[in-house]
């Protein structure tokens, strides 16, 4: 038998430095580890119009050199502090983060704050990091079956409006023509103090914690609030589709991406649910309809990143089906799924185990989130995008409830409203060589 | 750009902050048993976030099937959680989602695992599902049909994959006549599975004797242990065959293995020898000098090819720890010019190593390293279980985490020189590169004698 559910409550402390940094801290002294994050509201989908990746080249720049740590030293530090680092870039921010034993929190906040305040390169070092970003470019699209689908391929065919339609990871030619001044021109414009947040969690005592980044930080100049490239996409009037070619993989590849609703809004709480009826592993429709029942397709999944994006975002399915389907016949049948949804919608006996494993996945990205290496990679993420975006720390607590709260009729409304043609997009990845397919997915 | 009053403020600190005193590490103290069935048993209590995590470990992995039907192993984990006695396929996708939990069923080269982690507040649900795919799999036909032939499409996809290609073939040649050598099968291999042989395998292995269970999570261990003879206490059957095989020889001098991938950008390359296991003597020091050479973010290789050199975005090397024999590995995968470039300063750092001290700082540097991201494994479910398991699976001494730390403090300069010369052995070096062979074949050649395979593994000329 099933015990009563545990309620999970975060501890959550937050304040505003004079420069207008947001801090928030999270006490946790389970384990003598802290976890810190400094996130920018900046990401690939505000970046500079021609100048294609240039927000994720300049994450590696972010590693190349501040003030008082010159090139590899920052690196040098966190490691041998017995801790790991990361940045990593997204559509509506940029994070830097490190996970290390307590006793290294102020070295952290000294490093992190170092090169908010200045940062210190060279053009030795945009060539060195401008080759190293068109490897990994190479390593993780270009020389992988599958490379960058679908989240290179069809923000393109979805959007209209460049921020969110172009290429994230950067045209060669782009890369090519940034220069130093673009460099420090970004820096500038989007690193500062007023646009960011720090994150603190772990094995800290938050008042001591907020002392010592007022120590490091708050000296660092605010800058006029960054430009904001508006991001608003014109109306949609039909069901867009693409084609991309797959050089490597053997088997044809289809991702559908819906349009979600607003952040915030009832149906955007009601998109979270459905679209964890319809993906979510093995139990989910998408994967048992066209995996285990009708064996068209040999694996089907799919996401949406609701919580950490501030700006239009698509749920996205995954299909990879066997060769001797056709796309076209495929996405009838995952059609069957979505109609089902419109005319039934989610009923309870479906609806309540859903909102238990959701419950569940919460908990756990909230634990780990990156691999079982970054503890609470998660919980720092969150904090922080509900910082940047909701101007409330503190939502990691309610934010679940919004969820659960989801009735069979707002789930079938929703479909009704966002699971349509003319809010979707199609996109087709397919096999240079692909053998003879047989006429319709019919079974 | 900043204000005037925000100038006016005391200066900033330009040095670095010293490291505040130490918290210890605790590891959670574990409840070990070994029920009457032989299964063994180990608890730890993890109780941040109210959830459990668990894994079922048995100790037949693909390795026992290499030479004779690879992956079956594998195919085996496939296909368990397909159906039982008591639930269909369905059932237990449903019955996991209601207990919010996921599932996960896999095997390595040594050991099969069904893991499971979800809400505390189901933790003997979650078990009972555990216990039941264990020990009461149906392997339904249509099921086992379905899954063949996804891993055989699944397989298509792996080989056009470099990275893949290129472990495969380095465990080919490392590991020759030991089952080791083959990670997996072909596709035609697949094919040709059939059902009772998944049967028999299951039957074999997926027993209580000399398996391991490891449950990591928010309960009283006391509590845990009870329920868990609960679930579990009543399975028996009798303890597997050990595995015999021929051991792994070694190798005289490099030779090149190049996998011809027509009209790739890129290059995988890869070098490596025999080396350990974690029962070694050597394992701490030889942990310590692939830190050094390429086994962190600042270590020796990573600030050359990459930060000064600009080859590559991901160079690393690893010491990989299998049940009987372990190897060394160095990859990187590069753009097609520098392919030779490439190996000639992996080579030079492996032999720096072994030719020169490491300074007194480098050496704090990375022992710290080691023992802080060793500790991080404290702190979530999924890390400690991690630990755990490779305490208990590879049967290391009972104080292998609370030790860890003053071993690999008490190493010197000379200990890393000395697992340098025996583990980082360039001469020797095995080297694969994955790529256009028209545009590497001439850098390829430097380093040794070439034999060159197509993405099938077919030997070309």
């Amino acid at each position: 038998m099933s015990s009563t559910p545990k309620k999970l409550h975060i501890p959550v402390e937050h304040t505003k430095l004079a420069n207008g940094l947001r801090v928030v801290a999270s006490p946790d002294r389970s384990a003598p580890v802290v976890t810190v994050g400094v996130y920018y509201q900046i990401g690939f989908r505000l970046e500079p119009r021609g100048r294609s990746g240039f927000a994720h080249l300049f994450e590696h720049m972010m590693f190349q050199g501040s003030e008082n740590a010159p090139k590899m030293e920052h690196i040098r530090l966190i490691n041998s502090s017995g801790g790991l680092l990361n940045g990593t870039t997204n559509y509506d921010l940029t994070n830097y983060f490190e996970s290390v034993p307590s006793n290294a929190l102020e070295r952290v906040l000294w490093l992190e704050a170092d090169r908010m305040r200045a940062l210190k390169v060279d053009d030795e070092n945009l060539r060195n990091q401008r080759d190293v970003v068109k490897e990994e470019v190479r390593v993780n699209v270009m020389n992988q079956p599958y490379g960058g689908f679908p989240w290179l391929d069809l923000p393109p065919v979805a959007f209209r409006n460049w921020p969110n339609a172009h290429n994230f990871y950067g045209d060669f030619a782009d890369l090519d023509a940034a220069t130093l001044a673009d460099v420090q021109t970004f820096f500038r414009t989007f690193y500062s103090p007023n646009n960011a947040v720090l994150v603190m969690l772990g094995d800290l005592d938050p008042a001591e914690a907020f002392k010592m980044a007022r120590r490091y930080f708050e000296n660092i100049p605010a800058a006029p609030p960054p430009p904001r490239a508006d991001v608003n996409e014109p109306a949609q009037e039909s069901e867009r589709h693409g084609e991309v070619e797959e050089k490597l993989g053997p088997l044809p590849a289809i991702a559908i991406g819906y349009t979600m609703p607003r952040r915030e809004s009832a149906d955007w709480y009601a998109a979270g649910v459905v679209e964890r009826v319809l993906h979510g592993g093995r139990a989910g429709r998408v994967f048992r309809k066209l995996v285990l029942e009708d064996q068209i397709a040999v694996d089907a999944d799919g996401s949406a990143d609701l919580l950490e994006t501030n700006g239009p975002t698509q749920m996205v399915s995954r299909i990879f089906h066997k060769p001797e389907f056709t796309s076209e016949g495929t996405v009838a049948m995952y059609d069957e799924i979505i109609e089902e949804l419109q005319r039934k919608g989610v009923q309870p006996d479906e609806l309540e185990p859903v909102k238990v494993k959701l419950r569940s996945d919460f908990y756990s990205m909230l634990e780990g989130g990156m691999g079982s290496y970054m503890p609470r990679f998660g919980l720092m993420h969150y904090l922080a995008c509900f910082t940047l975006f909701d101007g409330d720390p503190d939502r990691v607590n309610t934010i679940l409830n919004g969820f659960l709260d989801v009735t069979p009729e707002q789930s079938q409304e929703f479909a009704q409203k966002y699971l349509v043609p003319k809010n979707r997009a199609v996109l087709f990845r397919r096999p240079t060589a692909q053998p003879q397919a047989v006429a319709g997915g019919s079974r | 750009m900043s204000s005037p009053t925000q100038q006016a403020q005391p200066a900033r600190a330009t040095s670095v902050p010293a490291l505040a005193p130490e918290r210890p590490v605790v590891w959670p103290k574990r409840t070990v048993r070994t029920l009457a069935n032989g299964l063994q048993v180990v608890l730890a209590e993890s109780r941040a976030f109210p959830k459990i995590t668990a894994q079922l470990y048995f100790r037949g992995g693909n390795a026992i099937t290499a030479l004779s039907n690879p992956g079956l192993a594998e195919m085996t984990s496939a296909v368990v959680r397909t159906g039982t006695t008591s639930r269909t396929s369905r059932q237990i996708e449903e019955d996991l989602r209601r207990i919010g939990a996921g599932l996960g069923t896999h095997a390595g080269a040594d050991s099969s695992a069904i893991s499971a982690s979800g809400l505390a507040e189901f933790s003997s649900e979650l078990l009972e599902l555990i216990a039941d795919l264990a020990r009461n799999a149906t392997f339904p036909q249509e099921e086992f049909d379905r899954e063949q032939r996804q891993r055989y499409e699944e397989l298509k996809i792996e080989r056009t994959t470099p990275g893949f290609l290129a472990s495969e073939r380095i465990r080919r040649v490392l590991f020759g006549a030991h089952p080791y050598a083959i990670v997996g099968p072909t596709p035609e291999q697949v094919e040709a599975y059939r059902r009772e042989q998944l049967v028999e395998f299951y039957r074999r292995y997926y027993v209580p004797t000399d398996s391991l269970l490891i449950v990591v999570g928010d309960f009283s261990a006391a509590a845990m242990l009870d329920q868990v003879e609960k679930i579990f206490g009543g399975w028996s059957a009798p303890k597997p065959e050990a595995m015999k095989s021929e051991s792994p020889k070694p190798h005289f001098g490099r030779h090149v293995y190049l996998v011809d991938r027509p009209g790739t950008v890129q290059t995988q390359v890869l070098a490596g020898n025999l080396a350990l296991t974690r029962r070694d003597p050597d394992w701490y020091r030889a942990v310590l000098a692939n830190s050094i050479y390429g086994g962190a973010f600042h270590s020796r290789l990573v600030m050359n090819i990459r930060e000064q050199k600009g080859y590559t975005y991901s160079p690393r090397s690893s010491l990989n720890a299998l049940r009987e024999y372990g190897y060394f590995t160095v990859s990187a995968a590069v753009r097609n010019d520098v392919a030779a470039a490439t190996l000639t300063e992996i080579f030079y750092e492996m032999d720096r190593m072994r030719s020169l001290p490491v300074s007194a700082e480098e050496l704090e540097s990375a022992r710290n390293y080691l023992t802080g991201v060793f500790s991080l494994g404290v702190a979530t479910q999924d890390g400690l279980l991690g630990q755990l398991s490779v305490v208990y699976l590879d049967r290391l001494p009972e104080d292998y985490l609370e030790t860890y730390r003053q071993r690999i403090h008490a190493l010197t300069a000379e200990d890393v020189v000395t697992a340098a010369r025996r583990h980082l052995d360039s001469a020797n070096s095995q080297i694969v590169m994955v790529g256009d062979r028209a545009q590497i074949g001439e850098q390829a050649a430097l380093f040794g004698q070439v034999t060159a395979f197509d993405a099938q593994g077919n030997v070309i000329h």
